[in-house]
């Protein structure tokens, strides 16, 4: 049994306790939590659900193998209803400059889940001290060991593969005695002949000299539980698998079909639709999709919201729609950073301190790619086994950013000269059968590529608006885009560069990287050309601080302005560290619920 | 053979004994399941392959158990699983209720759902029969292993039920003593896993009576007139019913006693689409082939995989257990040889498509 799929008409006659607009990872948590403790909740989602069943989730699979373009959102049909961003392919983001913010997220049941790597690192202490620290972007009003708890409550709703003896090296504190639900994912092949040849060499980034180091990625992806964790929690970890309307009996394991980004075909990835599936109480938990909200109603008598207004259409290729109203006592925004902001912008919300849609921030990447002088089983795997961390703390982080560095398993993809590129080039020059095939082997088994991912701080300037001449096709708002780069983080990808450049060299790497001067995301720093590409890790558009004049919500994610609407998601993060997000989203959805629960039982 | 080794259990040698036959029985059900899984066309029968698939892989987790019960009262596995004998010839025949009935290997179709179900309630004890087989009434077959058909058990079941009680009087006879085994040679929970079942490692009298219970509960259920078993799981029986039925069975976790009766599923129905299935070779022997066919090779590849997942999984079992994730690993060539053999016409018979040989003759 899973949540109840409702229409229109029951939504009208009901009065929710709580209604949640998301059915992502943060809307999902939150209805889940809620309903356990007897809250009647409605989710409101924008995109389609045919994800819920095995039949809607074989289609994606299908049409991601049929793609052409894999891209993160090639499995999910195009809805001009409610578009998802997808790295400038459609028109959704109106892009104002003076660098683009690209990127993409997924408007389907399950959000952006629906597409995510799985990467479920933590922040580190220092992430949450930005300001005090390093003088960068804002603090958080709450520190690390606040969020200890619900990192754990994360991760296991989430079933984290990992190792905690690693993830402490970089500072991270555990409880003692705790480990992951699951062990790390094995090492790749790959990331053991870069260990071998890079582990404790060192690199002097501003005068500080960082070693490297590998460690494996903490992720969403079943692995093999970890039977200490019986030790922490009482009983081993029993992963979930894939996700149904109707009873499955079996959760499967990573089995490296490397298509991770955007859809793992045998569901050995989280997504939210497995929160959404493992409901306690399904029947307390309404879900209306096709309902994009466009509307929150304010009563300005004692400036509650009372009512989200949403536009539901009946079919994705028609823009008919008809509007409805969701009442309830409480309200949660969970539509992911941007969408967040654009809706309240949109309602015109009161904002005392101004800041809705300011301060949005990303991660974004520099990719470096080389070929290994031998043949390291590119595209087998996951897609990221193990990173180096190392460069994720320091005090050079007063002059430039942290940054995190992936090795991937997957090849140059992602650099926009992938496995299919190759291919169709040596067909092009008439290579076939044997030739063919050593020719693919050669060019692809030896490709290595590095990512980036460097810490943006909150920015006031970079931030999401809207405009009446930018709408879509049911006449919402479209985000408006303005991004800039600061000197902080290029000096960071600049030195990322030289990075991967000693790192090649260490490893007798050729070195192919090149960024093309006609790139949208081409910038120069110190005489040299770079490009980045973006994170998808869109956050900071509603932060969260001490007071009303500087965060739009409170440390438990409480508008400041108006007392039963909540803001959850990363949009609520006054920094994201070098920390994927959805861990951290997921840990504040959970700590956002239990002061939902206090609201609603007084 | 030894025809006469089917006696009751009365000492520790008959126990090891009656253990490897289990193992050979929870084995004996893989093949028939994995090429009726392997038959339905990529992207149909969801329903179908959801059901199959963990249904083998819990044959496999009581495979497992089989042998840490085994292990632990000191059996050596050596020879067990890479014994010719250990896969069956098929068609096999495998114990019943009241009448017996032929395995074969084939095509997922209504006449194989109908087998598995029969494989399913094979496993079946009704309330009113003693649980262990009354020594004068030992007449049914385990005819796969070359017994005196006068000399086995009605079902599966029993035939656990059996081994419970072997086991539980070796143990008043010898306590501890009998778990002599080298608790290193235990598969524990680590090494598998799946969402139903757990590996219970066995170490002494109760894990062992934990193993053979949850081996035999998993099959058709914790206690009569439910569908469940005792994680509050659907058991395989009821779900290959569902198959027949085309609807899905309601299992209600929190109240146990709501949950759907056996025969009345309520809850959504579903089309089994029994066309979008690949004709496979019933009971297909390697001299089905074409000899220097690509079938043939295909086929001979297939077979010497599935003989060295064997050796593998004894392996493992014979005290490198971390053998085991390889060994699974394994698989997926197994499914990559089977479907080349699946999904291609044997050369002079009019559509029949190739099929996956688990033994040489």
């Amino acid at each position: 049994m899973t949540i109840k799929s409702v229409d229109c008409q029951t939504v009208s006659k009901t009065f929710y306790d709580a209604v949640i607009v998301g059915s992502g990872v943060a809307g999902a948590i939150v209805a889940k939590q809620l309903s356990e403790q007897g809250k009647n909740v409605l989710i409101l989602e924008a995109g389609t659900s045919r994800d819920l069943t095995l039949a809607g989730f074989q289609s994606y699979v299908e049409t991601f193998y049929g793609a052409i373009a894999k891209h993160a959102n090639s499995p999910y049909p195009l809805n001009l209803n409610a578009l998802s961003p997808t790295d400038g392919l459609n028109s959704y983001f109106e892009e104002k400059g003076p660098m683009p913010l690209s990127g993409s997220y997924t408007r389907v049941t399950g959000g952006t889940t629906m597409h995510w790597q799985g990467t479920t690192l933590r922040m580190l202490p220092d992430d949450f001290k930005l300001r005090s620290k390093y003088g960068q972007g804002l603090d958080w009003p709450i520190e690390y060991t606040d969020l200890m708890p619900y990192y754990r409550k994360a991760e296991y709703e989430i079933g984290v593969s990992g190792n905690t003896k690693e993830q402490k090296e970089l500072d991270i504190p555990f409880l003692p005695g705790y480990v992951f639900p699951m062990k790390e994912l094995p090492p790749s092949y790959l990331d053991e002949q870069i260990r071998e040849k890079i582990d404790g060499t060192t690199f002097d980034l501003d005068k500080e000299t960082i070693k490297l180091k590998l460690s494996s990625f903490p992720q969403g992806r079943n692995s093999v539980p970890n039977p200490d964790y019986a030790l922490y929690h009482g009983d081993v970890f029993v992963p979930s698998g894939v996700t149904s309307e109707n009873p499955l009996e079996y959760g499967e394991r990573c089995q490296g079909n490397a298509s991770c980004v955007p859809i793992c075909p045998v569901q050995a990835k989280y997504d939210a639709r497995r929160t959404l599936g493992t409901i306690a109480f399904p029947d307390r938990v309404h879900l209306l999709s096709q309902a994009v909200a466009s509307r929150v109603e304010i009563d300005p008598e004692n400036g509650r919201v009372t009512a989200i207004h949403y536009k539901h259409y009946k079919d994705k290729n028609s823009p008919q729609y008809t509007i409805g109203t969701a009442k309830g006592r409480l309200f949660v925004l969970a539509a992911n950073a941007i969408e967040n902001a654009k809706l309240m912008l949109a309602s015109e919300l009161l904002s005392t301190s101004g800041l809705i849609g300011n301060n949005m921030m990303d991660h974004p990447f520099i990719l470096t790619w080389a070929l290994m002088p031998q043949v390291i089983g590119t595209m087998r795997g996951p897609l990221v086994t193990s990173g180096i961390g190392t460069f994720r703390k320091g005090k050079f982080r007063k002059q430039q950013s942290a940054f995190g560095i992936a090795i991937e398993n997957s090849g140059w993809g992602w650099s926009g000269t992938g496995a299919t590129d190759v291919l169709r080039d040596a067909v092009n020059r008439n290579r076939y059968g044997k030739d063919l095939r050593q020719e693919l082997i050669d060019r692809i088994s030896r490709q290595l590529l590095l990512a980036f991912m460097c810490e943006l701080p909150a920015d006031y300037s970079n931030r999401v608006t809207i405009d009446p001449q930018y709408k879509d096709r049911l006449g919402n708002y479209r985000p408006v885009i303005h991004f800039n780069i600061s000197d902080y983080c290029k000096k960071t990808m600049a030195d990322a560069r030289k990075v991967s450049r000693e790192i090649f060299k260490r490893l007798k790497a050729e070195d192919y990287t090149h960024y093309k001067n006609s790139d949208p995301a081409y910038f120069e720093y110190e005489g040299e050309g770079y490009w980045y590409r973006g994170g998808n890790h869109f956050s900071g558009t509603h932060v969260m601080g001490t007071s009303k004049h500087n965060s739009v919500v409170n440390k438990n994610l409480r508008s400041w302005d108006y007392e039963n609407l909540y803001l959850v998601g990363s949009g609520s993060m006054p920094s994201i560290g070098t920390a994927n997000t959805t861990l951290t989203i997921a840990a504040l959805s959970f700590l956002a619920s239990e002061q939902m629960l206090k609201d609603l039982n007084t | 053979m030894k025809s006469d080794r089917l006696k009751l259990i009365t000492t520790i040698e008959d126990l090891r004994y009656y253990l490897i036959q289990g193992m050979k029985i929870e084995h004996a059900t893989i093949p028939p399941y994995l090429t009726a899984l392997y038959s339905l066309k990529p992207g149909s029968n969801l329903e179908a392959f959801h059901m199959i698939r963990p249904i083998v892989v819990e044959e496999m987790l009581h495979l497992t158990l089989a042998a840490n019960v085994f292990n632990a009262v000191g059996g050596n596995i050596e020879g067990v699983f890479t014994n010719p004998e250990f896969v069956p010839r098929y068609p096999t025949k495998l114990p019943t209720g009241e009448e017996e009935f032929l395995v074969n290997v084939g095509k997922f179709s209504k006449q194989a759902v109908k087998t598995f179900l029969n494989i399913e309630r094979s496993k079946e004890v009704t309330q009113d029969e003693p649980l262990v087989g009354s020594r004068v009434k030992e007449e049914f077959l385990l005819s796969i292993f070359g017994y005196d058909p006068t000399k086995s058990f009605s079902s599966i079941r029993l035939f656990y039920a059996e081994v419970i009680r072997g086991l539980y009087a070796l143990h008043k006879e010898m306590g501890d003593a009998l778990f002599c085994g080298d608790p290193q040679k235990q598969i524990s929970r680590e090494y598998y896993y799946n969402g139903a079942g757990d590996i219970i490692k066995v170490t002494d009298f109760d894990s062992a009576i934990r193993a053979l219970t949850l081996i035999q509960e998993q099959g058709e259920g914790s206690r009569t007139e439910a569908i469940y078993d005792a994680e509050k799981k659907l058991c395989h029986y009821y779900r290959f019913e569902q198959l027949e039925l085309g609807q899905y069975y309601v299992v209600d976790k929190n109240e146990p006693l709501n949950s759907d009766k056996p025969h009345c599923p309520t809850g959504k129905t579903f089309t089994v689409d029994w066309d979008a299935v690949y004709p496979v070779k019933e009971n297909a022997k390697l001299n089905d082939y074409p000899k220097g066919s690509e079938l043939y090779t295909a086929a001979q590849d297939f077979q010497k995989a599935y003989s060295k997942f064997l050796e593998e999984i004894e392996d493992s079992f014979n005290g490198n257990p971390e053998k085991l994730v390889l060994a699974v690993g394994g698989m997926f060539r197994l499914r990559d040889l089977a479907n080349s053999l699946i999904r291609n016409p044997i050369p002079g018979m009019d559509g029949v498509n190739g099929a996956p040989i688990y033994r040489l003759d």
